[in-house]
């Protein structure tokens, strides 16, 4: 039977010195979905992606790619055979001209997809003779996608793919991804801090906060289930408690008290009608209000 | 591939190191002509230590084989030979040492092992080269000043230098997979040969084991016998500083 999830982690830890990186982390990512994997700097997310891979190993907890242990040095080199990856400083040889880094890279991967490397060599305009120590930011991202997206690997890990980009080589860069995904059987699972990138095309997104996972779902499950209920009292808003599920935060500012509920507003609006307020709204929620108020709640 | 990439990595250090050493060569062959109009100057040097020695190596000048062996085996190549060694050992087990290209590096779908199996085997083959072009210079130009070498002796003491420095290669590449840093590892290697140097010369009767007596030959210079217990010591030392480094490498987190 196939494995219901390309990547799944189990209390995931991992301990460097006394810092712990990963204290718990939780992850399901089903195939074919674009992933979003949201978090501050430093909250785990690199980490989390190095452990996947092989590179580094975990403290603790469990995690499965493709269903192999990438503990294991022999399951994660077939994890590497199955899976691309992207890292957030584009690293890549400088030794070597654009052509060469493709051909060394191909040299790996038996299914390389040749079509695809004639197609984003054109797309992205990249001079096969050119030295990779001369290419701009957004060039070596654009080659370290190419070299990603050519593998005809079942995985993408993309670390920060869109980081340090301009608007517009960040847009090139998306349109890229969404256009391969929806031509190839591929999961993509992107770290990233720039929250519109990820509303933009994750379909999935679980929000890290100190090596822990915080949020997690499908993003159209979130936006519907998360809704912001603001309360304005006559007087300063009550010191309340509310029993209602999912009441995720309670700000109180002056006359104002502010709720974030993450199964739906039904029953916390019925708890607030209880505290008389002078006027009540409900909102919805965008991506980015989740994760400053998830964030800012772990603080 | 990764052999490629190791080339890359390595290549200039190892093109100077070629060039250095086989010029070092080709200048020792042709400085013969004045060094043997020298010779008898040496007889009247005093008779302290320093004269002492220098009558000795005037007195294994007076041969071809006896200079060419004092000036480049024992003393030319066994020292640069060292200091390359070392910079090769250290030069790229992963790529330009940085962080972010090993991380595109350990991506690819290979174990670490055939990484560094391949980064070994390039040091190893480049290092072959530096040992024997240089000792080949000799029976190749030696004609050119009225002498003879013999092509097997190059090979012998070629293969003395190799398999010699090959020890402080192992030596440089276990310390890189320890030590963070470019040139941490190569100074620490650098100071451990300088030690067993002045250990070397302190040591008296003990320093025809060491490893710069099998570096440079010296049994099968004076016996015409292989020093295979050195040899064979010298490999096994390098083969367990590999394994060593192979250990780390496995266990190391990017």
């Amino acid at each position: 039977m196939a494995d219901p999830f390309v990547i799944e982690t189990v209390e995931l830890r991992k301990r460097y010195g006394g810092v712990e990186a990963l204290r718990g982390l939780d992850l399901q990512v089903p195939p074919g979905s674009i992933f979003g994997f949201l978090g501050r700097n430093g909250a785990g997310k690199t980490t989390a992606m190095k452990i996947l891979l092989g590179m580094t190993r975990a403290s603790g907890g469990d995690a499965r790619v493709f269903g192999l242990a990438p503990g294991s040095p022999r399951e994660s080199v077939d994890i590497r055979r199955r899976a691309a990856f992207v890292s957030e400083d584009k690293g890549l040889y400088d030794s070597m001209h654009v052509g060469a880094m493709v051909r060394f890279t191909a040299s790996f991967f038996p299914h390389w997809r040749a079509d695809l490397e004639r197609k984003y060599l054109r797309a992205f305009e990249l001079p096969p003779d050119a030295s990779i120590g001369t290419l701009s930011r957004g060039m070596r991202t654009k080659l370290s996608l190419l070299l990603a997206l050519c593998r005809g690997a079942e995985l993408l890990l993309l670390d920060e793919p869109t980081s340090g980009l301009d608007p517009a080589v960040t847009e090139q860069v998306l349109q890229a991804l969404v256009a391969y995904v929806a031509d190839e059987a591929t999961t993509v699972f992107f770290s990233s801090h720039q929250i519109a990138d990820v509303d933009q095309i994750a379909d999935r997104v679980a929000i890290i906060e100190r090596g822990r996972t915080a949020v997690t779902g499908a993003l159209d499950d979130l936006r519907r289930d998360y809704r912001r209920i603001q309360l304005v009292f006559d007087d300063a808003a009550p010191d309340a408690v509310f029993h209602a599920p999912g009441v995720a935060r309670v700000r109180r500012s002056g006359r104002v008290l502010t709720l974030l509920s993450s199964a739906g507003a039904e029953q916390v609006v019925d708890e607030a009608r209880a505290l008389a307020p002078a006027s009540m709204d409900v909102f919805p929620v965008s991506l980015k209000e989740i994760f400053l108020e998830t964030v800012n709640a772990e603080e | 591939m990764f052999w490629y990439k190791s080339w890359l990595d390595t290549r200039w250090r190892f093109l100077i190191a070629l060039v250095v050493l086989t010029c070092s060569a080709v200048l020792t062959v042709f400085a013969y002509p004045k060094v043997v109009a020298l010779l008898p100057a040496a007889a009247n040097v005093g008779s302290g230590a320093l004269g002492r020695r220098i009558r000795e190596i005037a007195e294994l000048e007076r041969s071809y084989r006896g200079y060419v062996w004092v000036q480049a085996f024992r003393q030319t190549l066994t020292q640069l030979g060292v200091l390359f060694a070392v910079l090769l050992g250290t030069g790229g087990l992963l790529p330009s040492g940085s962080k972010d290209t090993a991380l595109f590096t350990m991506s690819l779908p290979a174990s670490r092992n055939e990484l560094l199996g391949a980064r070994v085997a390039t040091g190893l083959a480049q290092l072959a080269v530096l040992a024997w072009a240089p000792a080949l210079v000799f029976p190749l130009l030696s004609p050119a000043i009225g002498q003879t070498f013999t092509v097997g002796s190059a090979l012998v003491h070629g293969a003395c230098l190799f398999v010699a420095w090959a020890v402080f290669f192992s030596l440089a590449l276990l310390l890189s997979t320890s030590v963070r840093g470019a040139w941490g590892p190569a100074l620490i290697a650098l100071c451990a040969a300088f030690v067993l140097a002045a250990v070397d010369q302190a040591a008296g009767g003990v320093a025809a084991y060491s490893i710069f007596a099998v570096m440079s030959g010296e049994n099968y210079f004076r016996t015409g016998a292989l020093p295979w217990a050195g040899l064979l010591l010298s490999a096994a030392a390098s083969a367990a500083m590999l394994y060593a480094g192979s250990r780390r490498f496995a266990r190391h987190d990017f």
